[in-house]
């Protein structure tokens, strides 16, 4: 008895599931078994019952002995698309496992290539998967290393500081050494000046984005009419990559969110990266007693171990025209796809990438949920689409921003050695020509509710934003050329100024207490009044305006309740500046360390965002 | 060729700049100068050209955005600078009501109508050529006012926050304007109030409904609250930090609005107060509620306004609060009187609600005949109220501009500065500029002057024998000689405490004297 006919006698599925299978199984050229276990039809556990029913038995596979001449003659994209794979020649035979017995097309492939009997060794998908990727997979996963490095060297983070580069920062201090040893006072004046001033000018430009941001909140780039006129037929196969690493938590709720996402099914191309190592998940997944609507991917062990690097790697699994990324914890709006395909057919040729406001599903969970909150709300529903209307470099959010599949990999997709691939990306694609767009949708994620894991996680984006500056920075002139003066004064006040502002904070702050309020002499005689003067104003405007931005935040998404936490921003600040001096430390001691965020930290249960 | 209408716009505005400047500078020459714009040009000199730290002087002299605005006409002059700021400021005040107008009529008609006010309303040829900084204040409160308009219609966080900001400006420009803050309170509710999703339409049982559901109220308090912090919490944190740094470099919060040499109208209204308890002579029209019924003659296109902002309280309520602001002016300063730029206010406000509400008007021949009567009813009222004043420079100004005859209210204080003009340059004169800044303004070169700005002013005025050659003191009839310590008194005081020096008058008009300091051997 076939596959198909004993899930239909043991009732997961029917006769018009199988040939609704078998259809679209001819039209994409995915395998039976890929569509069953993948596509929502049945469980793994129920597809493992079936198979025990009718006799066969799963072999413990990972540790097997394997062929490396056997594994040379097939490919791991055949291997990953038929869910089995050859292993050795054992009494001129092929040892062959399968998680689909019945699979004649690859059996025939066994035959037609080795010349000889395959013996079929059923196995799990998973292990397959997570076998087939591991010993076939080394070409891919270098490729997913490399291959920016390769064909674009001057836009790839391997190398974290040029020689031109160090030699500025060198001279930059050995200038600095030397105008204090000869002169401390007027060394220390002009230090004060351009610092504080450089913090003041930093947020008025935050603040001016954010009022020209604020000025098309209502715009709807893509309005309820437009989403009524989509037609399911006509969507494009749209790849959704889930990277995710020791998140096993958060599969159930991953497989939810997914499942609410209104987009036809079968065009949904949907992979869960998984890391080599990480049996957790992986077992989270196998153990799951619903059906799955994902395949796995498992990237194989390589260095740096971060997450664009999973997404190159899954990049070569895709199948769709469009392609989004979420995180686990992600619940995007329900309509999202949609918006974007339709939007996507609105916008010129140039735009390459719509990126979706991100916010958050916990926000009243503690004080640091309801500052990260302000945060994400001004940045995505002011400070992008304020850089969008004035179309200055957009540094991308870290999920749920949607590319065009062919141009992403024209870009030479994320940069694996920048820890801010995603803001990276963003600006690559401007100097190359390409327009960011940003459209009226929302996924919510799960803001960080636990100090230590919120400053590791922010010190990676600080960290990442300024190896973005200094990537880009490395030929200015030609930055400038490619992106214009806006594009280069924005690129410079959004991404290079944000590490430099939090890291000069600090300072400022405690100039101010030493003024202020211990009135400390020494300061007196050091600085004169009118640098004093300059310096706190620099300070205080500063906060108040960055303050403001932040209370300004409320206003879209109606967060009232969260006005007066927007006062609490210089402490929330004082956290960065923590981040931004572990960010700045390891960048020069480990650069593609990709500090892990914990998610799943949070109590809180959000429903999936349905859009009605 | 066809001319586009921002290009017709600033044509518009070119010829109003030169109208203005020709105004301005006949007014000049006949003599014309206003306390305002003479301590603006003291403070501007002393900025440029003064000796010592002047970074009290420049960060706390206030109305602070005025003052500044006169530094970009500096190179023209200092004494034509306040009334090239004033004349090109209010012709800007022009094109930013008229390109709004633009926007939102398309009928010419509206355009001719406020052309005309800015031509012949004496009030705005008063703004443009006195070089004081109401312009500055009739620019940012109708931008204030538009915003919030803009943003009943648009409800975008943009609006509300240019509104905010433009708020911050005006009250650097006219620190009463802080109190708006305080009317706006009702408004804002209000405001909550209409955008609360209810099916009852009258705005008292909407707030009846959501204050009696729970859900309901705290919506409404968050974001009445919300709504509140985004408007003001920008321009009375700016006030706050500006009197910490009035405190940190002048030891005093309020030195900005209470000490003579911070501004202007500190004695200006001291005066006002002395000349109506000493005359006895109250004014019958400046008594509340009646100040309001003086505001309706002077500008009855008001009227108007709330007629076409009817359908909507809390409308309404935005363009009464002016209302309330000068009737809490008129209480909290009882014994000064209610400017003319506070009337300007609401020729200003007027015109905008006619603006963003013409398109309400089902008869618009009846609405443009009745506007243009209005309108040349306000420019004669304007005339009227200026003659009439109870301020005696709003009153010169006319009586100057209409009878053309020269002025001669500062003809002492010219007097005393070519004095001290004519001294050598390496002699030291001793001034107090809190009383004597337009002597201060009218002089030359300011370098051989010590005034209270420097370090040696204090000093100077305990030996003046070691750091003066000159003192100038206020006589006894100067109605200022109160607020200076350089006065009559001064002189017998010195003399007792250092014996050995004598003053010498050298040059005397009623209001000064100019001492020469002897030291005696």
């Amino acid at each position: 008895m076939s596959i198909p006919e004993l899930l239909i006698n043991d009732g997961f599925i029917t006769a018009s599931e199988r040939e609704e299978i078998e259809a679209f199984s001819a039209e994409s050229g995915l395998s039976f078994l890929k569509i069953v276990l993948n596509f929502g039809y049945i469980s793994r556990k129920n597809y493992e019952r079936s198979l025990l029913n009718a006799g066969y038995t799963f072999a413990p596979v990972r540790e097997m002995e394997y062929d490396a001449e056997v594994l040379s003659k097939i490919d791991l994209q055949f291997a990953y698309e038929r869910v089995a794979m050859p292993m050795r020649i054992e009494n001129n035979k092929v040892l062959v496992l399968m998680a689909n017995p019945n699979d004649e097309l690859f059996l025939d492939f066994i035959k037609f290539t080795y010349d000889k009997e395959p013996e079929i060794i059923v196995a799990y998908d998973l292990e397959i998967v997570w076998l087939s990727n591991k010993l076939l997979g080394e070409k891919y996963v270098k490729s997913a290393v490399f291959e920016l490095m390769k064909r674009d060297p001057d836009n790839s983070a391997v190398v974290t500081f040029t020689s031109p580069q160090l030699i500025f920062i060198f001279v930059l201090i050995a200038l600095v050494t030397i105008g204090l040893v000869l002169s401390f006072k007027n060394t220390s004046i002009t230090i004060n000046v351009i610092l504080s001033s450089f913090f003041l000018v930093a947020i008025i430009f935050k603040l001016f984005l954010a009022l020209v941001g604020s000025r098309f909140e209502l715009h709807q780039a893509v309005t309820k009419d437009e989403l009524k006129l989509i037609v399911d037929e006509d969507m494009p196969i749209y790849t959704i990559l889930l990277p995710v690493y020791k998140e096993d938590k958060l599969i159930k709720k991953l497989i939810w969110n997914l499942q609410a996402l209104d987009y036809p099914k079968h065009k949904l191309d949907i992979k869960l990266l998984l890391e080599e190592e990480d049996d957790k998940t992986l077992n989270a997944v196998k153990n799951l007693d619903f059906p799955a609507i994902f395949e796995v991917v498992i990237v194989p062990f390589h260095m740096p171990k971060t997450k664009p690097k999973a997404c190159n790697y899954g990049l070569h699994f895709a199948r769709g025209k469009y392609l989004t990324i979420y995180d686990a914890e992600d619940i995007p709006d329900t309509d999202q796809l949609k918006k974007v395909v339709s939007l996507f057919g609105k916008l010129p040729n140039e735009y390459v990438c719509i990126q979706s406001a991100l916010n958050y599903f916990n926000r009243n969970e503690n004080f640091l949920t309801r500052m990260f909150t302000l945060e994400y709300s001004y940045w995505f529903d002011y400070m992008l689409p304020g850089l969008d209307t004035l179309d200055i470099p957009i540094p991308l959010g870290g999920t749920s921003n949607h590319f065009k599949m062919a141009e992403l990999i024209e870009l030479g997709a994320w940069d694996p050695f920048n820890v801010t691939e995603d803001a990276d990306l963003g600006v690559r694609a401007y100097a190359k020509g390409y327009k960011v767009a940003i459209i009226n949708s929302t996924t919510y994620e799960e803001a960080n509710n636990e100090p230590f894991n919120w400053i590791r996680q922010r010190s990676r984006w600080i960290k990442g934003y300024m190896q973005t500056y200094l990537v880009h920075m490395r030929n200015p002139v030609k930055l400038w050329r490619t992106i214009g003066w806006k594009g280069f004064l924005g690129f410079g006040f959004f991404i290079g100024a944000t590490p430099i502002t939090f890291l000069v904070y600090p300072l400022l702050l405690l100039f101010f207490i030493a003024y202020v309020i211990f009135d400390l002499s020494t300061i007196r005689t050091l600085f004169p009044d009118w640098v004093l003067f300059m310096s706190i104003f620099n300070l205080m405007v500063g906060n108040i305006l960055m303050i403001y931005v932040n209370m300004m935040a409320v206003f879209k998404r109606r967060y009232y309740e969260l006005i007066l936490f927007a006062v609490a921003n210089p402490i929330y600040w004082l956290m960065h500046s923590i981040a931004a001096y572990k960010g700045l430390y390891q960048l020069i001691v480990k650069p593609f360390y990709w500090e892990k965020t914990n998610h799943g930290l949070s109590k809180v249960n959000n429903p999936t965002n349905v859009v009605k | 060729m066809r001319i586009s209408k921002s290009v017709y716009l600033l044509i518009l505005t070119g010829i109003l700049v030169i109208y203005y400047l020709v105004c301005a500078i006949y007014l000049h020459d006949l003599g014309y100068y206003n306390q305002e714009s003479l301590f603006y040009i003291e403070k501007a000199k002393i900025v440029f050209e003064g000796l010592g730290n002047r970074l009290k002087v420049m960060g706390l002299t206030a109305p602070i955005t005025p003052f500044y605005a006169i530094f970009v006409f500096t190179p023209f002059g200092y004494a034509l600078a306040p009334i090239l700021a004033s004349a090109m400021g209010t012709a800007g005040l022009f094109y930013v009501m008229a390109s709004s107008l633009l926007k939102n009529l398309k009928n010419d008609f509206y355009l001719w109508i406020l052309l005309a006010m800015f031509l012949f309303h004496p009030g705005l040829i008063y703004s443009a050529c006195s070089g004081k900084g109401i312009y500055m204040s009739l620019i940012f409160f109708f931008l204030f006012f538009i915003n919030l308009f803009k943003f009943y219609k648009s409800n975008t966080t943009f609006h509300v926050s240019i509104a905010s900001i433009c708020l911050v400006t005006l009250i650097f420009c006219d620190y009463k304007f802080i109190w708006l803050t305080l009317f706006f309170l009702p408004l804002v509710l209000s405001i909550t109030v209409h955008s609360l999703k209810l099916g009852e339409q009258e705005s008292i049982f909407r707030l009846y409904q959501s204050i009696n559901s729970p859900s309901l109220r705290r919506k409404l308090v968050n974001k009445t609250f919300s709504l509140y912090i985004i408007l003001f919490a920008l321009p009375l944190v700016a006030v706050l930090c500006y009197k910490l740094l009035n405190l940190t470099h002048a030891s005093d919060l309020n030195y900005f609005n209470e000490s003579p040499y911070a501004t202007w109208n500190v004695l200006v209204d001291k005066l006002s107060f002395d000349a109506q308890t000493a005359g006895g002579n109250i004014k019958i029209p400046e008594i509340s509620i009646l100040l309001s019924a003086r505001v309706l003659l002077f500008c009855p296109m008001i009227i108007v306004a709330v007629y076409l902002l009817r359908e909507s309280t809390y409308q309404v309520l935005t363009i009464l609060t002016p209302f309330a602001l000068i009737e809490f002016l008129h209480i909290k300063y009882d014994k000064v009187y209610v400017g003319y730029q506070y009337y300007l206010l609401f020729i200003v406000l007027a015109f905008l609600c006619v603006i963003i509400k013409h398109h309400t008007v089902k008869n618009h021949f009846a609405f443009k005949i009745m506007l243009g009567i209005m309108v040349a009813v306000q420019i004669g009222m304007g005339g009227y109220y200026l003659k009439t004043s109870s301020i005696p420079e709003e009153k010169n100004f006319v009586n100057i501009l209409f009878n053309r005859t020269d002025d001669d209210t500062q003809a002492e204080n010219m007097d005393v500065a070519n004095y001290i003009a004519s001294l050598p340059g390496d002699q030291h004169i001793l001034i107090d500029d809190a009383t004597a800044y337009p002597i201060v303004a009218f002089t030359r070169d300011i370098r051989p002057l010590i005034m209270p700005y420097e370090s040696s002013f204090l000093s100077a005025l305990e030996s003046p024998d070691k750091y003066a050659d000159y003192i100038v003191i206020a006589t006894a009839k100067n109605v200022l000689t109160g607020y200076t310590q350089l006065n009559n008194k001064y002189i017998i005081q010195i003399k007792k405490t250092i014996p050995q020096m004598d003053f010498r008058k050298v040059f005397e008009t009623k209001y000064w004297v100019v001492y020469r300091v002897i030291a005696v051997r």
